[in-house]
Order: C-alpha cells, then structure tokens, then sequence
C-alpha cells in the first residue's frame, strides 16, 4: 500500500509543477473550417521551422465553431470556408471585435461521378434537376440505364453552402439524398458506387472519380482562378481587426501572398488567388 | 422424468452461453483484425531509402555516411531512369526543338555580324538562314512523315552551301538528320498520346523517386521525398508500367475499365526499354529493407500526420486521462461514500441517484458544450486565465463525463463490504470516519477499481467532450495544465475529416487507432493488475 502511496504523491506533484511553471512562449492558436484546415496545418508547419519559440496550435471543428471561437476570444486566426452570418457579424460586434476576412485561397466544387460512367458533362440545371429529384435515371441524361445516387454533404458544411447557392439556387433537394459529413466520405462513396453522384472540393479528384464539366467548362486550377467555372468559392482566414504588421497574426494572415505559401496551397490542392 | 428436464435445460443454458461468448469472440476479432493488421503496417514495414533520407532529416536519425553512399548507388540507377525519359522527351517536344532551332539561328546571326560583311550580303544569309529555321520549325510541328520529310529535305538541300562553311550554322543540319531519324523510329501521329503518357510517367516517377538532385525543394515536408514504403512505392510502379482508361464498349452503356500496358504504347521506340528497366531495377533504386519503426510510438508528426509517429497524441491522452481520473476519483468515491454511509433512503436520495443514472446516458457531445461553455467560456476567466481549451479544462469536462460511472461502481463496491467488518471495527471502538478510510474503503477498493477500468476506457477513447475543451490537431507538447494538448481520438478524427491525406497515408490512420486501443489495453491492464495485488493483500496472502 504505501508504494502506491508513493506513486500518486509523486503523481500529484508532478502534475502540480506543470500547471505551476508557465513559459510564456508567442502563441499562436487558430480554429475553424475542416476544408481549411490542411493550409492552416501547412503553414503551420513552415512557421514551425521558421520561428523557434513559437507555439502555433491548429484546430479543425468547422467555420461555424471557427467564427464562434474568434467572437469568444478563444482563438486568433478562424478559418472559415464560408463568410461570417450576418448574426456572427452582430454577435462580434456586440463584444468589441471586428472581424477582418483575408481570403487565402480558392476552392473549386467539383460534382462527381463514378469513372464508369459514360456522362461527361451536364448543365447546371441538369445537375439540379437531378438534385431536386426530377431527375431519376442515367438514362435520361444519355448515360447508362441505371438509378442516380444521389450525394450531398451535411447541411452544416460550407461546401454544401456553396453548392446550395451556386447550383441549387436555394432549392430543396430531394428526400432521396443521401448526406456524408466529410469530404473523403462524399468521395469514397461516389468511388465505390457506380449510379453516383457527389460533390467534393477539387482537392479531392483523382482517378477514382471523374469530375464532370459544368456548362462546358473543365474544372481545373486555370478555370477556377480565372472565374469561368461556376462553383468555386473563396477560403477565408478572420481576424480581429487587421492584423498589425510585424506580429505573428499578420504574418499568418499575409503568408499567402508569398511564393511559399502559394507553393503550400497548391500543393495542399486548392487555388492561389495570386497569379505568380 | 422431471429431473431429465432440469437437465436438458441446463445444457441448453450452457450451450447459449458459450454461443453467446463465442460471438462476442468473433465479432471482436472481425473488427479488431484488419484493423490490427493495417495498423501494425505504421510500425513494420519495407522502407525504402526514401524512408531513410527523410528519418535523417526529421528526426536526425540513422547514420549520415551510409546513408550517403546508399543514396548515391541509388542515384546512379535512378539517372538512367532520368536520361531515358529526358532522351524520349528531347525528340519529342515541339518547344525543345524549336528553341534549338532558334538558338542556332541567334548564335549564326551573332558570328555573321563579327565577320564585317557588307550589308548586302549579311542580309541575305541572315534571310536564308532564317528560312532553315523556319523550314525546320515547320517540320517539328507537323505530325505527317511525307510532309516532315519534304520539309527537312529543303534544310538539307542548303547543306553544302558554301555559306556555311566552317560557322555554327552546320548545326541546322545536325538537327535536321537528327529529327529525320526521329521520325523514322516515332510514329509522329501518336505524340500527343506519348505526350500524355510521359506526362503520367514523369507524375508517377516524381511521386516514386521524389524531386530531382537539383530542384528547387519542395515548401512542405511531405512533397520532399519519394516513396518511403514499398507498398506506396508499388501503387506508383504500377502507375508506370501501366495505363487505366475508362472505355466504351459496344453492348455496355457503362464505360469498363482497361489497363494498358505502356510497353506496347511505346513500342519500337527508345522508351519501350524504359518499362523493363523500372521493373528490374525497382530494388536498386529504392533499397527496401525490412524496417521496424518502434519510434512512431514517440514520434512527432508533420502536418497532417503525413510523416511520423503519435508520441504527442500518446502524451496528451495519457495526460488527459490521468489528470481527468485524478478528478473523478476521489469525487466518485465520496460520493459514492455518501449515499451509501451517509444518506439516508429518502426521496431525495432516490433522486439524487436517478439524476447519476440519467447522467450516465447522456450523449458525450452535450458534455463537451457543458465543458465548453462552463469551464472554458466561464470558469477559466472567472480565474483571470485566458479564456481557451487547455488540459484542465477538458480534463475537467471527461472527469464529469466519467463520474457518474465511478459513482454507481463504487456505490456497488461500498455496499457489498460484509457488514460484519464495519461493525467489528465499530465494536473496536474506531470512528465512523476511521472505519470507512481504514476498513471500508480497502475492502471496497476491488470493485472501485473496476469502475476505475470503465472509465479509463471511456475517457481515453472520447472524442467528442475533448473536441471543444482542449484538444488541439497540431500543436506543441503542453507545457502546464492551461496548454493544448493532442490527443488520440482526436487525431484519428481529424485525419478522417479533414484532409486527402487519409487517402494517401491510410497506414498511419489505422497506426492511431490501434494505437488507442493498445494504449487502454495498456492501462487496463495496470488497474487490473493493481486490483488483483489489493485483492491478494485482502485475502491476508
């Protein structure tokens, strides 16, 4: 019995020492959209090897939680893959901070389908019609005699937001949707099922999907940045303020614009708004 | 004839019961197997040099020389790899060619300048020799073998012009007969197929081998380096060797997938060697060796867990978990102390036990919002500290997630100590309080732990309460209690949402989840270990 005594006094000391010694190293925390996150955690590596001493936390709970976090006060930097709700705007007001948005990147939402699928290119209205169930059969798009699946991701996500504005319109979709909470899920079920049809960000495509052209455009990097295809969206990083320059928020917030971090961007699959 | 039946019975009960364990049996090794079996690929597998040049600049680990000399043996194979697609590549691109055709074309005219020759006569070689340029240009940018062979026959008809005698302007026909043999090996109406399919290997090779020697290096970590495992290394091999379309076929509406081999694609040309090559010489030119990569349970990772181990997230969990036991523990116990030694059976203590019970049901995200909102939102600046997720505060979050549990399991413990103890050492003459530390409490200590057991595996293996209080995907070691920390749960988590990188890395995903459950094996273990001291130490052995 007293060793084990023993053992948690030491336990108990321990831990009281740790909350006791506090080094007050620069920190950085950022919070927010899952869709973000990769560059968030990117950038967060090359700051790591770039900053000693510099504690640089990334969390990944979505835009929404991201926008909360920044109105709380519990983070610096909220990622977001959407723009702040008007309430979001209310609520930061109400508590003093003003949120800035930076927008890093661009994201292409490309609708995809199974690679056996012989349809290659649909309009707009095509794809909602197939959304709000009007559609039912390959068939009637010239494809194969088979039932459209059809795949959404969960309402919470700024990618079905974008998706509901851009090409929805705002309609309903239909009951027979079936919704995925995640970007992987959307692409690992459209990859193993053949009547398929999903969303995903453009960082998502390989071989196992085929992308499919939207009213006659490719969804490519040169598209998107130039416009022409019609559901991309910008990816923002909020801020209190803007930042002030020489501090690490800054630093984050303007990281974009050099040629590393648009190195990183592409690299992590999104689109560089800056043309270098 | 009554006692038969009490038999039959019997053996029937037995017979579900054993069939009862026995599915338990199976469905837990359904689920744990392949599990087990990716997740043991995170820490034993075949690494190839890539694996090793990348351990030596992340963790500076292994030795610098031999890896060094392995590295340049593999770079000797690698470089003919290089040279064969960079000799198919010249011959066939459209741009390379004519950038050589216009760079003869600039030096002439520079060496014809320096000659002093009157301005007649310059202009009229600098025309001609643009003509041969434009006449060469026009040939590379054709794709008929009659047309081409028209075109370089024109260059080649000036070639014993005096004109050129003895300056660079030879080189146009250096050229020309070097694009005529081209021709005659490359069927020049499928270049933009091979241009295609070399564009799919050169991806393949960079994806295999990495960046070339003298690149530019890559901004992140995990674009540095090729293949570290041959089982990655084997995906891209195959991506070299060969070619998937999706095609139509005539009874089918559904387009079916083919693979074609790129050997017959490039046949009769130069690259068709290529694909034996990169077959034979795969080992020489990744090294695998059998590695045992005991350290990815104290590594750290880089972004997105792409390269290294779960030594934070084993850090953080243990943290969470101690420091979250170490509250619901003592709290578990008196309360348990209290309903049971204390109170008495009225109907507030009824409901006070129902509130427990109810509280044992409630979904774990509701307990993360509670954590969020009361210890971080609230408490956290009550005590003048800033107001974010730390290791307290989700600590605190799973210890209330967790107390109802230790609550009941040590009520139960409580309750089944034989009264005779307590009345003897009551009898002795001891306190209440006496009594209970010193008599109840051991006696009792067995069955506590088992609800200590319960909630370690809960609190270990929680997502949802940490996500909000203090776990953090990417950060450093926490430093005190008010720091982040990482954690298992909510790495896996993260690695399954957020990135593409599940995709890429789905050995280090299964490596975390089995390394969760390894760890609450781990830990349950030592509470049953300790449990079974105190029972033995109870028993007087």
């Amino acid at each position: 019995m007293k060793k084990t005594n023993r053992i948690a006094y030491v336990l108990v000391a321990t831990i009281m020492l740790m909350a006791s010694v506090s080094v007050f190293a620069e920190e950085l925390r950022i919070d927010g959209s899952t869709t973000v996150g990769p560059i968030g955690d990117a950038f967060a590596e090359a700051f790591k090897n770039n900053y000693k001493g510099l504690d640089i936390t990334v969390k990944k709970t979505g835009s929404g939680d991201g926008a909360a976090a920044l109105i709380d006060g519990r983070c610096d930097v909220a990622m977001m893959s959407r723009f702040m709700k008007d309430k979001e705007f209310k609520a930061a007001v109400e508590k003093g901070i003003m949120p800035v948005a930076h927008v890093v990147a661009m994201d292409g939402v490309c609708v995809v389908v199974h690679p056996s699928n012989p349809v290659k290119a649909l309009t707009a209205k095509q794809i909602r019609d197939i959304y709000t169930g009007k559609i039912t059969n390959w068939k009637q798009l010239g494809g194969a005699d088979m039932d459209v699946v059809i795949i959404s991701r969960d309402t919470s996500s700024g990618t079905f937001e974008t998706f509901h504005k851009l090409v929805m319109k705002k309609e309903e979709m239909c009951s027979a949707t079936e919704y995925v909470s995640s970007n992987p899920q959307a692409h690992a079920r459209v990859k193993t099922t053949t009547g398929a049809i999903g969303y995903v960000g453009i960082g998502f495509l390989d071989s196992a999907v085929r992308a499919l052209e939207i009213d006659s455009i490719i969804p490519t990097k040169q598209s998107i940045a130039s416009g022409r295809y019609p559901i991309a969206r910008p990816l923002f990083l909020f801020t209190n303020g803007y930042p002030k320059p020489g501090t690490m928020v800054f630093k984050f917030c303007t990281f974009y614009l050099t040629e590393t971090g648009q190195e990183i961007i592409e690299a992590k699959g999104f689109i560089p708004v800056t043309n270098y | 004839m009554k006692f038969s039946f009490r038999y039959i019975q019997d053996k029937i009960f037995t017979g579900f019961a054993t069939g009862a364990a026995g599915l338990l049996v199976v469905v837990l090794l359904l689920v744990l197997t392949p599990m087990v079996y990716r997740g043991t690929k995170a820490v034993v597998f075949q690494g190839t040099i890539e694996y090793r040049k990348m351990q030596l600049d992340v963790f500076g680990r292994g030795d610098i020389e031999v890896i060094a000399t392995e590295k340049a043996k593999a770079q000797q194979v690698r470089d003919k790899l290089y040279a064969m697609i960079e000799g198919f590549k010249k011959g066939l691109d459209v741009d390379v060619l004519s950038g050589r055709a216009k760079n003869i074309y600039r030096n002439y005219g520079k060496e014809i300048r320096d000659k002093e020759l009157a301005s007649e006569e310059f202009r009229r070689r600098r025309e001609l020799s643009r003509k041969i340029r434009n006449e060469l240009m026009t040939a590379f940018s054709l794709s008929d073998k009659e047309q081409i062979k028209a075109h370089l026959d024109n260059v080649l008809g000036y070639k014993d012009n005096t004109d050129f005698e003895g300056t660079s302007a030879k080189d146009f026909f250096a050229l020309a007969e070097e694009f005529s043999e081209i021709v005659e090996n490359i069927d020049l109406k499928r270049r933009k197929e091979y241009a295609n399919s070399l564009g799919e290997i050169e991806g393949a090779v960079l994806k295999l081998l990495g960046p070339l020697p003298g690149d530019a290096v890559p901004a992140l970590v995990q674009d540095r380096y090729g293949c570290t495992r041959m089982d990655m290394a084997k995906v891209q091999i195959d991506r070299v060797l060969y070619s998937q379309r999706w095609v139509s076929q005539a009874n089918n509406d559904s387009l079916v997938k083919v693979k074609i081999s790129r050997v017959q694609q490039f046949a009769g040309t130069e690259m068709a060697r290529l694909f034996d090559f990169v077959e034979n010489n795969a080992d020489a030119m990744l090294m695998p060796k059998s590695t045992f990569y005991w350290q990815y349970f104290i590594d750290d990772s880089t972004a997105g867990h792409y390269f290294g181990g779960v030594g934070h997230e084993i850090i953080g969990t243990l943290l969470l978990t101690i420091v979250a036991m170490l509250f619901a523990f003592p709290l578990g116990v008196i309360s348990a102390a209290y309903l049971v030694e204390c109170a008495s059976d009225g109907p507030v203590t009824r409901i006070v036990r129902m509130c427990i019970n109810s509280l044992a049901g409630v979904p774990s995200v509701v307990f993360g919002l509670f954590g969020l909102a009361f210890f971080v939102l609230y408490l956290l600046p009550l005590m003048g500290a800033l107001s974010k997720g730390c290791v307290l505060t989700a600590s605190l979050t799973l210890g209330v997630l967790t107390l109802p549990v230790m609550i009941r399991a040590s009520e139960e413990a409580i309750r089944a100590v034989p009264k005779t103890y307590k009345e003897a050492s009551l009898g002795l003459g001891a306190t209440g309080l006496r009594t209970f530390v010193k008599v109840t409490l051991p006696a009792a200590m067995p069955g506590i732990l088992t609800g200590v057991i319960l909630s370690i595996s809960r609190v270990a293996g929680e997502t949802a309460p940490v996500l909000f209080t203090g776990a953090v995907a990417l950060g450093p070691l926490p430093k005190s209690l008010f720091d982040p920390a990482r954690t298992l749960s909510y790495g896996s988590y993260d690695i399954a949402v957020g990135d593409r990188l599940a995709m890429q890395v789905p050995h280090n995903q299964y490596g975390m989840v089995v390394t969760l459950v390894l760890l609450i094996i781990v830990l349950n273990t030592a509470a049953i270990f300790l449990r079974a001291k105190i029972f033995k130490k109870l028993k007087g052995l």
